[in-house]
């Protein structure tokens, strides 16, 4: 077996752009499930019938179905339910946003209920209206809760959108197996794709660990 | 628009039999990484001092690398490194095992993490071996506790198998592409096949939980 790293190195632009894209469709997918994910589950909260069954169908729906499956739906039905030609990357930016919105909006209900009515109740026993308490009360403390769950979501959207590859978003995993099959540097290349994405995600699943201890909800 | 459910009906072998195939490697990925996550978390609170980095090493790094790229190294590069090449199942297989274990481990650990210290000590005053008192005192309360955890680790175990058709594992997201490209209703193939995935997942979280809720109790102290 003879190794031969130049390999990795004759292609660094190529990972770099691979890498970079990995990023951007990460953000892109977040700025998009932040806001979605808060709308889906105020609706599953406060919307009435037929509003909040639809709302809690969806998130129930994509909560469980793998997100591969969807990124393969999204490719061919998209471009027939709304008739235009997606590029591939905004077909996965796509399917990765209706997955996190889901786990987001799980997320924010969840962190809604946790905190106790009692507090609704005695803020607007101080006269505030739903949507002061809400506002004023309730929200920031929910946040404090809501964080940390939204960093795990975060590192796992961004190994996730490793899946994307399979429809030729040109992300980081997509280039190094193009690399792979180009060059038939097998192990040299895997291990290097391998080796990016630790560099890119270690350091932010620590960071995921402090959070989760900075704001650790002790009762 | 014209949708055509009979291509499901043509093919309704070769689906259930990736059907087949993603329970098998779901039950087989999810025993396997639940004993060996449990071997690692326990190396990493009661194993030897200097074997605890590398624990940690290995668990951080599988919270870091997608399994998309855990699989494809298992599959393409792990043979070339060892000299014996694998049929995909075996190497899903041992991908989804390394990735998932690091998850199992950190539940467990979580799980006797979260029995007091004072008990331990109690325990320790009434004459028992370190041994004794996790058998009798610290897991039967955190095993207990682990199971919410667990069982959301068992539903991404069975979503993370459709991950494995890219190393052409014939479970049901590889056949599911298989018929979409022979028959060219890829949207019928692909309806049917998320509507099977959910109806698989959807019992098992429910499960869960309702389960979680009957034994709760067992894991109060």
């Amino acid at each position: 077996m003879t190794l031969d790293w130049a390999v990795v190195w004759q292609h660094r632009d190529a990972l770099v752009a691979g890498a970079r894209t990995t990023v951007l469709l990460a953000v892109a997918t977040m700025a998009i499930a932040l806001p979605c994910g808060a709308i889906v589950a105020v609706l599953r909260l406060y919307a009435g019938e037929p509003v909040r069954t639809l709302a809690t169908a969806y998130v129930e729906f994509f909560r469980n179905l793998p997100l591969i499956l969807v990124v393969y739906w999204a490719f061919y039905v998209l471009p027939i339910l709304t008739g235009l030609g997606l590029s591939p990357f905004a077909t996965g930016l796509a399917a990765l946003a209706l997955n996190v919105t889901a786990y987001n909006a799980e997320t924010f209900r969840a962190g809604i209920n946790s905190i106790r009515r009692g507090q609704t109740e005695a803020a607007m026993a101080l006269g505030m209206s739903r949507v002061q308490a809400l506002r004023r009360i309730v929200i920031p403390q929910a946040l404090r809760r809501i964080l940390p769950v939204l960093a795990s979501t975060w590192v796992s959207l961004f190994k996730d959108t490793s899946l994307v590859s399979v429809i030729a978003v040109t992300e980081l995993a997509y280039v190094s197996m193009q690399i792979r099959a180009q060059t038939f540097r097998v192990l040299e290349m895997l291990t290097a794709m391998a080796v990016i994405y630790w560099f890119l995600g270690y350091p932010q699943a620590k960071l995921v660990d402090w959070i989760q201890r900075r704001y650790a909800v002790t009762e | 628009m014209d949708f055509d459910f009979a291509v499901i009906a043509d093919h309704a072998h070769f689906l259930a039999y990736g059907v087949g195939v993603t329970l098998a490697l779901s039950a087989l990925s999810g025993l396997t990484s639940l004993v060996t996550g449990f071997v690692v978390a326990l190396l990493r609170l009661y194993g030897p001092r200097w074997l605890r980095p590398a624990v940690i090493l290995y668990i951080d790094s599988m919270r870091a690398i997608p399994v998309l790229v855990v699989l494809v190294w298992a599959f393409f590069a792990l043979p070339i490194v060892t000299g014996l090449t694998m049929p995909p199942f075996a190497a899903a297989l041992i991908g989804l095992t390394i990735h998932l274990a690091a998850y199992a481990a950190e539940i467990v650990r979580a799980g006797i993490e979260s029995v007091r210290p004072g008990q331990t000590r109690a325990a320790l005053a009434l004459g028992m071996s370190r041994q004794q008192i996790l058998r009798r005192i610290i897991l039967p309360q955190a095993i207990v506790r682990m199971l919410p955890a667990l069982g959301s680790l068992l539903s991404i175990t069975i979503k993370d198998t459709a991950i494995a058709s890219v190393i052409a594992v014939p479970e049901l997201m590889r056949q599911s592409e298989t018929v979409a490209g022979q028959s060219f209703q890829p949207i019928e193939v692909y309806t049917f096949a998320m509507l099977v995935y959910f109806l698989l997942l959807f019992p098992v979280t429910r499960g869960v939980d309702l389960f979680y809720r009957r034994v709760a109790h067992l894991g109060r102290s």
